[in-house]
């Protein structure tokens, strides 16, 4: 699934033709950023239009648009972050009904389709009705008062999503789902709530940064407490897992890498070195997903929430939180290089998403 | 001693039943908006405050805009948006996010 858009006066600059990474944030008080990664420099600054967050973001395949859920989880904007027009905009709450969607954003890898999990809540004068969420499927081309195309039943208490290379969706909720967006048909891909690991707690699940789609990733980390026996009496380790869907193949894995030492909020994988797993909040951490190894571990300035990694594994971004994304050298954990947003504006939850434009 | 809340009264009801074994403290369980109180900037995972976000200021509108913490600050997604829109940058305009009070169309 690797993600090119045509080269753009706009975006081209004095820059030869080459491949090369763009992130893509958002941070207050209401700006899509563009940057170019291994330049380090801003190229496009979009006004949202609209409150920042979450900033929960997802790029087309193409690497056009980037989509966005906006105004406090309730609304999906789409930008063409070529041009900073607004292509997309679905207002998904109504009179009376407020819809949130708690991280839940993807796009089909064909560009045609934007999928979100709405859990509406109707206010009524003396209490609020809590119902069914639901999974709503919007065309692309819907403009700028896009309604669902179609809708189906979705899982309570669903956060992340991502598209498949076979027109499937992943939903992390109590267990990571795949779901036909034709059908709304439901199976387990990932058994969390109900993995069967009678020596282990439930796992506990952070999934609120939907990064590594540019490299078929679709990857969670979680924690769980292992016990000596399956009496669970007595406690073995907490351990660090990650879990991961291949965005291509369907594929799944799950495996834990590590004791429970310091707390990441998101991680991505290494494209060119899928063992290398590299986690991020207060410290900067590499794992060898074979070995099961620590291979170093750094502090940063401060708190950090979401990572991202440059196409040839060279560089990891960190951003969130406040104004700045940090650089790392991935060989080193040194810190290589920084970008700070022109507004100096928090990032707060925002995604930092990365494709790689020719 | 008189439970102030029901959750007081239950605790003494576990007490009654011989049940205190099942009663959990909930200070290093994070559940989510409006469900608990969220130990915030309280408590860590581990019981002590070393792996709180740092500064706390890195951490205080990723946990306050989406409602991670719904009670130690303003709520900004229903009751109280514009509470820091004149401080973007958490960090550096801490000094302008001043208290709320309900305003006599909400009390």
């Amino acid at each position: 699934m690797r993600l090119a858009i045509l080269t753009a006066a706009a975006l081209v600059a004095a820059v030869p033709a080459a491949a090369r990474d763009l992130l893509i944030t958002i941070a207050r008080p209401g700006n899509l950023y563009v940057f170019d990664a291994k330049a380090r420099e801003l190229i496009a600054d979009c006004d949202l239009g609209a409150n920042p967050s979450p900033g929960v973001i997802q790029m087309s395949q193409d690497g056009r648009i980037a989509y966005a859920l906006v105004n406090r989880w309730e609304d999906v904007v789409g930008i063409d972050i070529q041009t900073c027009e607004r292509v997309f905009f679905a207002r998904q709450s109504e009179e009376g009904i407020k819809r949130r969607s708690i991280g839940s954003l993807a796009v089909s890898v064909d560009g045609t389709e934007i999928y979100t999990v709405r859990n509406p809540v109707r206010h009524l004068i003396d209490r609020y009705e809590v119902m069914e969420p639901e999974l709503a499927v919007y065309k692309t081309d819907a403009g700028l008062e896009a309604q669902p195309d179609r809708m189906f039943p979705a899982p309570r208490r669903s956060t992340l999503m991502a598209a498949g290379d076979g027109g499937e969706i992943y939903i992390a909720g109590h267990d990571v789902y795949r779901v036909d967006p034709q059908t709304g048909a439901i199976e387990v891909a990932i058994p969390n709530r109900s993995w069967d690991r009678p020596t282990y707690s439930g796992p506990d699940v952070l999934a609120f940064w939907p990064q590594g789609a540019q490299n078929d990733q679709f990857m969670l980390l979680y924690t769980a407490a292992v016990f000596t026996d399956e009496t669970q009496s007595e406690m073995a380790d907490f351990v660090w897992g990650q879990q991961t869907v291949n965005l291509a193949t369907g594929e799944t894995e799950i495996a834990d890498f590590a004791s429970f030492e310091v707390l990441m909020f998101s991680g991505i994988r290494n494209p060119q070195a899928p063992n290398e797993l590299y986690g991020v909040y207060t410290q900067l951490s590499k794992h060898d997903l074979a070995t099961n190894e620590l291979i170093k571990r750094v502090d940063l300035p401060h708190t950090y929430y979401a990572i991202n990694i440059a196409s040839d594994g060279s560089e990891v971004y960190v951003g969130g939180t406040n104004d700045d994304i940090g650089v790392y050298d991935t060989q080193t954990l040194e810190r290589i290089g920084e970008m700070r947003v022109p507004s100096g504006g928090d990032m707060g939850t925002s995604t930092v998403q990365l494709v790689t434009v020719e | 001693m008189k439970p102030l809340n029901e959750k007081a009264a239950r605790v003494q009801a576990a007490v009654a039943e011989d049940k205190m074994d099942e009663v959990r403290a909930m200070q290093t369980v994070t559940a989510g908006c409006a469900t608990t109180l969220d130990p915030g900037w309280e408590v860590d995972p581990f019981g002590g405050v070393a792996a709180l976000c740092q500064p706390m200021e890195a951490d205080l509108y990723g946990c306050s805009d989406p409602c991670w913490w719904p009670a130690q600050v303003p709520d900004t997604m229903v009751t109280y948006p514009d509470w820091n829109a004149d401080a973007p940058n958490a960090a550096r305009d801490w000094r302008s996010l001043g208290t709320v009070f309900p305003d006599d169309a909400s009390t």
